[in-house]
């Protein structure tokens, strides 16, 4: 196809089809409200589909995603006129402020995902299949980057595709964040003012949907990101040529679109006011956008689930030749533990935000006092799976740090059983400390306890790897060009929020901490450290290896020395806030409690973080094309993947390797981790 | 333990594998009118979830050996049942969800249901589950036409599972008072049979395919799609295996 | 051996630093309950182990990138250590037994904050969208504030009207929530005079969140007893107007929360000269405002949505007629 597509043409293409969604959205809510209503949810929902698609479509044509998102937009139409039909037919209301009821959406926003993953192709080798038909076990990508906006098998471009995914979330949710956090700089309403009404909702409803979104949005993109970290370098890491499942790994990724769409329908289909946990009775009474978040969380659920599936099965089965566990690079073996846990434990949150859309649809009433119902089910059941999920979001991480320190101290990770052991002895502690979120939440007292036990444990296993790192470090000859720097900084920010972890685990004290803005800096200090400065080392790490390119170097240190200290200012103020008073979650606060200087600097904070990232996204896409080349090892790794030339080739090695030694013998003269033997017989 | 290979014995296993859980589910049913000892039945659900697992899913093929050219159908295959296995580990969860719902909100209670219906439903469902093995052994043997025919019939139980369950039960306990949004055993009950009729559902489907398939010949050879299937199904069958107990039997009825 | 006496100075020079820092900032409110006194001793044995492990950590880190940094045209990998098993034993065993002690304190902590007292006075809680009412049912007596004699154990029975909220009050550090068709108790014991404290919701229970907050009061027993006193008389007083019991009514069911009576915008229409005006409606039309439509709209609130709160839901209220009666009344004043 001829380059007739580009990025210009997709705004104008937004920008026309954002107008003309908002005009039918406008007409169709006069009609149905017999008022013209300028901010309504409607206009705005049918803007954003329509601009979405239209940006696509101008950038890429009618193919890949496009044809997804035209599926989605056409199918969730035609599943809320279906059900619009039915309840036409059963004398129930028909239309009404969001245009259709709320069973209409619901159903609509369903078959539309499904119709995404129809449209965009991801499911076709599949439909092959079951009618009977082969495909061949590999299909070529289209050259350039029009490859990335299609289905590909490829885990290495889906590794990309899902770092970019997440790097776009990244930038909605803190976009987010930045519009509530100035909104705090000072107390009183600034501009999210009760007077306000902005997509059927006032100031303080937007604040609250905008802080909840905030959080799911981080959520599923911090999934995303590992998910590209792990399919980018895992496969790489053991020598396979793909992951076991390559169609299941793209159909995980490409469910995380609609997904990210039906998320980002919440915000403009009412909002929903219940902060990312979603605790019933209040979700119950939210309106329908907490449906479309519900739906959204769910569907990302089935890409973490299935993401996982495939890592385990690629980490069990497609192994190099000698590679023994024990000598399995130790991201791998961080993968495995995140991978056990987004596996098992995600079911529990799909579930239980799906008994409270049957509550809301079926007046089923698991939540529901009045009906029998038990709201601190719903606690139990989410928490089962939310507190490991931060598991999940930081091993992958540490596993990052543990795997790039060697590299850059010229010395081999101090005790790598260890480091690998904890791995999974923090994912399975991690399946027993759910209920201490819910220390005051009016459960059964006597749990209380034995939760503060095996909560307190967790921080055994993350101990062992604090202290392997510092003994790794420790009389090594260091480095620190960008990617060390952040390897440095994920150490030290997760050192804040490890160490501000105990407190929150002893009953009493958490009596105060609870639901306070000390929380807040707790678990972004814990996520900063366990994922964002990880990934951002893993990016800079590996982005040679992907394009051929480095990143700038300066700018990435100036990324680095922005982030690093606004980011500690921010959490450390949240924290001393939090300890004086501040609860979460509130859009506005006491003058009386002394909190405004403060807050004043945390939103500052928050603007340099802004800064430091968009100086990162643009090094990032300047580099693609611009960076200085970098085709050999550029940072002298032992590494398999770095013994070959980048960017990678499309099947990775062309020669298979043996394992012939351990992973990190950096200083051990004469020693080799792999070794490239010519296939006997079959690739491997 | 040696696993019989050869056609006769594979297929005699699967009759006394049956006749045990026949046996079973016949006990749990009489323990459940008499005395009703809730340890009793968690036990029996265990042992028939245990035979099944192992005779009909043959959970030990999960043994096979890592090693070898990773490019041949029987690598590959081992890779799938790998992955098959990891889908329904992830799946109990929900299941096992829905259990603690149950258990949280209704204790040692349960909805007032039709007993002869439910054990109806039970015994049509295991039947199935016993042509399903029929199934797999013959192709796994080279017999398509044994295959064919065993698969419609458990096509056809599975779909008679589900209008049992569905049209026939949701109806008798909507007409008599127990409605999804009447109380927390209505809730319990429809969520539960709710989404284990989805995976019959999606299992059935499963099945169609394979037969038009297989009718076509696709599975003589290779005919791992068929396992894949026929584990499905069985995994079906285990939920229903806990949750017949957990809905019809445990603890007393909520009249 | 040397770096490693120069690192343990470092370590313990900063620990201490760092701790006495972080205690001259004054990390915490003021204490002013008998629950904060333990609570506030555990924080301190945890920002003393805090300061502690974070020097143990950040020192000898930055310590080797300072010295054993690679000096410029090294090229040389730097000495083969795999690793220590015994270290390894020592940093796991030690962290188990400290954490395994800390959770035995802690256990023993929360039980000191939980010491009840059987002559603790009862007060009757009860949270809703979005504020808090207080019944002392010793006293007959309802109010928006929580009143609390000092040094006297108050134990709080408390449950939620719709969503679940949860009670804080800073000062008294102990926190519960209050769920909907159950009652959570909660136990404190003033032990500060004071008039500044409030019990702030801290679970997010919808849009006016932020604003679920009620003065709490700390004060003399005799001051107390003169409230209480104060509290029946204006109590029987108010009850012998319809005016007077509308307004109690108002309080206790915290329809302020949304509605407000100065003509103030809120999340639901205003009070402030509602009764006998016109009234816009959402979907077109207006309505005037007279007794029939305000009784339709405290008892049945989805039948006409005022143009404008088409977002908001309120509950349907299970009044008596003379209560709405008496509620219009009420809603008649404010003029």
């Amino acid at each position: 196809m001829k380059r007739k597509y580009t990025v210009g043409s997709g705004l104008l293409f937004l920008l026309i089809a954002g107008g003309v969604g908002y005009l039918i959205g406008l007409g169709l809510d006069a009609l149905i409200m017999k008022n013209v209503r300028w901010t309504a949810p409607v206009p705005s929902a049918f803007s954003l589909l329509f601009a979405f698609t239209a940006f696509f479509f101008g950038v890429y044509g009618y193919r890949g995603i496009t044809r997804g998102l035209v599926y989605q937009v056409v199918w969730t139409l035609i599943g809320g006129f279906i059900v619009t039909g039915i309840r036409v037919m059963m004398g129930l209301s028909v239309f009404g402020g969001f245009f259709f009821t709320e069973p209409a959406w619901v159903f609509g926003a369903l078959v539309g995902a499904v119709a995404f993953l129809f449209g965009v192709g991801v499911m076709d080798d599949w439909v092959k299949w079951a009618r009977g038909i082969d495909t061949p076990e590999f299909h070529e990508d289209e050259p350039g980057w029009e490859k990335f906006l299609g289905v590909s098998l490829d885990h290495k471009v889906i590794g990309i595709q899902y770092t970019v995914t997440a790097l776009f979330l990244i930038s909605v949710g803190g976009t987010f964040a930045l519009i509530f956090r100035t909104e705090l700089a000072a107390s009183g309403l600034q501009f999210l003012n009760v007077g306000m009404n902005l997509f059927g909702q006032n100031g303080p409803q937007l604040y609250n949907t905008l802080m909840s979104l905030h959080g799911m949005i981080m959520i599923v993109s911090i999934l995303l990101g590992i998910a590209g970290i792990i399919n980018y370098a895992v496969p790489l890491l053991v020598g396979a040529h793909d992951m076991a499942f390559p169609r299941m790994n793209a159909f995980a990724y490409w469910v995380s679109v609609p997904a990210a769409v039906l998320l980002l329908m919440s915000l403009v289909l009412g909002g929903f006011d219940t902060g990312w946990t979603g605790y019933p009775p209040l979700s119950v009474k939210a309106p329908v956008g907490q449906q479309m978040f519900f739906l959204g969380v769910f569907i990302a659920g089935w890409s973490s689930i299935l993401g996982a599936l495939n890592v385990i099965a690629t980490v069990v089965r497609m192994r190099a030749r000698g590679m023994t566990a024990m000598r399995m690079p130790i991201l791998v073996w961080a993968s495995v533990a995140t991978s056990i846990i987004a596996l098992t434990a995600t079911q529990l949150i799909g579930l239980s935000f799906q008994l409270v859309m049957f509550q809301r649809l079926f007046g089923m009433g698991f939540f529901d006092p009045a009906k029998g119902g038990n709201p601190v089910l719903f606690q139990h059941l989410f928490w089962f799976y939310s507190h490991p999920a931060v598991y999940v979001f930081v091993l992958p991480g540490l596993g990052v740090i543990s795997e790039l320190l060697p590299v850059f101290v010229r010395k081999p990770l101090f005790g790598y059983r260890w480091v690998a052991m904890s791995s999974l002895g923090i994912a399975l502690v991690g399946f027993l400390v759910w209920a201490h979120h819910m220390f005051t939440s009016g459960m059964n007292e006597y749990l209380r306890v034995p939760f503060m036990y095996s909560t307190l444990l967790v921080a055994v296993p993350t101990g062992v790897k604090f202290f392997s790192w510092v003994a790794t470090i420790w009389g090594g000859k260091i480095e620190t060009p960008t990617p060390m720097l952040f390897v440095l900084g994920a150490i030290v920010v997760f050192l804040m929020g490890g160490l501000s972890g105990p407190p929150n685990a002893t009953v009493s004290v958490d009596l105060h901490l609870h639901d306070t803005y000390f929380i807040v800096g707790h678990f972004h200090d814990t996520i900063f450290g366990g994922f964002v400065f990880p990934f951002f080392a893993a990016i800079y790490y590996w982005f040679p290896k992907a394009t051929g390119r480095r990143m700038n170097e300066f700018w990435g240190k100036v990324h680095f020395w922005l982030m690093t200290p606004s980011f500690l200012i921010l959490t450390f103020g949240m924290m001393r806030v939090g300890l004086l008073g501040m609860r979460r979650r509130i859009a506005d606060y006491d003058p009386a409690q002394g909190f405004d200087t403060t807050h004043l600097i945390l939103t500052i904070a928050a603007f340099a973080i802004a800064l430091s990232v968009l100086i990162f996204l643009i090094n990032f896409f300047h580099s693609i094309k611009h960076g200085e080349k970098a085709q050999g090892n550029v940072w002298n790794s032992r590494s398999p993947e770095w013994q070959v030339s980048s960017p990678m080739p499309a099947h990775n090695y062309e020669t298979p390797f043996e394992v012939v030694g351990e992973p990190y013998d950096y200083g051990l003269p004469g020693s080799k981790y792999i070794d490239f033997v010519p296939a006997q017989g079959g690739k491997h | 333990m040696t696993h019989k290979q050869d056609k006769a014995s594979m297929l005699n296993q699967g009759v006394f594998i049956f006749v045990y859980l026949a046996i079973l589910t016949v006990l749990e049913f009489l323990v459940a009118a008499s005395f009703n000892s809730t340890a009793v039945l968690i036990a029996v659900a265990f042992v028939k979830g245990a035979l099944v697992v192992y005779y009909y899913m043959h959970v030990y093929k999960l043994n096979a050996d890592h090693e070898g050219d990773h490019d041949s159908y029987e690598y590959k295959s081992g890779t799938n049942r790998l992955g098959l296995w990891l889908f329904l580990i992830s799946d109990a969860f929900v299941f096992g969800g829905l259990l603690v719902m149950r258990m949280n909100l209704l204790g040692l209670t349960r909805p007032n249901l039709n007993q002869l219906l439910g054990l109806g439903v039970t015994s049509v469902l295991l039947i199935s589950s016993f042509f399903m093995n029929r199934g797999e052994t013959m192709i796994a043997n080279g017999d398509r036409k044994g295959f064919l025919n065993n698969t419609l019939i458990t096509f056809l139980l599975g779909l008679g599972f589900l209008i049992g369950v569905v049209f026939v039960e949701w109806r008798l306990a909507a007409h008599e008072g127990l409605t999804p949004s009447s109380g927390p055993a209505g809730a319990a009950f429809y969520m539960m049979t709710g989404m284990h009729a989805f995976h019959v559902l999606t299992g059935l489907v499963f099945l169609a395919i394979v037969w038009v398939n297989g009718r076509r010949g696709l599975y003589d050879d290779q005919h791992y799609p068929v396992e894949a299937a026929a584990v499905y199904w069985h995994f079906v069958d285990v939920v229903w295996i806990v949750f017949y107990p957990a809905l019809y039997l445990v603890g007393t009825a909520i009249v | 051996m040397r770096h490693f006496v120069i690192v343990g100075i470092l370590v313990i020079a900063l620990a201490v630093l760092t701790y006495v820092g972080l205690d001259s900032a004054g990390l915490m409110p003021v204490p002013a309950s008998a629950q904060a006194g333990p609570i506030d001793w555990l924080w301190d044995l945890q920002v003393k182990a805090m300061s502690f492990l974070f020097s143990l950590i950040v020192v000898p880190m930055l310590y080797s990138l300072l010295v054993f940094r690679r000096k410029k045209g090294d090229t040389t990998d730097a000495v083969h250590v795999e690793g220590n098993t015994t270290l390894e034993v020592v940093w796991t065993v030690i962290p188990l037994v400290v954490v395994l002690g800390m959770a035995f304190v802690g256990a023993q902590n929360l039980g000191e904050t939980r010491r009840a007292d059987p002559d603790a006075m009862v007060v009757n809680v009860t949270g809703f969208q979005w504020g808090w009412s207080f019944e002392y049912p010793e006293y007959g007596i309802t109010s928006k504030e929580l009143y609390l004699p000092v040094n006297k154990q108050v134990l709080l029975k408390m449950t939620s009207r719709d969503v679940i909220h949860s009670f804080w009050v800073p000062e008294f550090r102990v926190k519960q929530d209050l769920v909907p068709g159950r009652i959570t108790e909660l136990r404190i014991t003033p032990t500060l005079l004071g008039d500044t404290y409030k019990v702030r919701c801290s679970e997010i229970c919808g849009t006016s969140h932020a604003y679920m907050e009620n003065p709490v009061i700390v004060v003399e027993k005799v001051a107390f007893d003169a409230w209480v006193a104060e509290q029946q008389a204006l109590a029987a007083e108010a009850g012998q107007t319809p005016e007077g019991r509308g307004l109690a009514l108002v309080t206790a069911n915290g329809c302020r929360g949304c509605h407000s009576i100065d003509g103030s915008p809120g999340v639901g229409p205003t009070w402030f000269r509602l009764a006998g005006s016109e009234v816009p409606l959402s979907g077109g039309g207006t309505v005037i405002a007279d007794d029939a439509f305000l009784a339709e709209s405290i008892l049945q609130p989805q039948a006409k949505i005022v143009a404008g709160f088409e977002a908001q839901q309120m509950p349907a209220y299970n009044f008596t007629e003379e209560q709405v009666a008496d509620i219009i009344a009420y809603i008649k004043t404010l003029k």
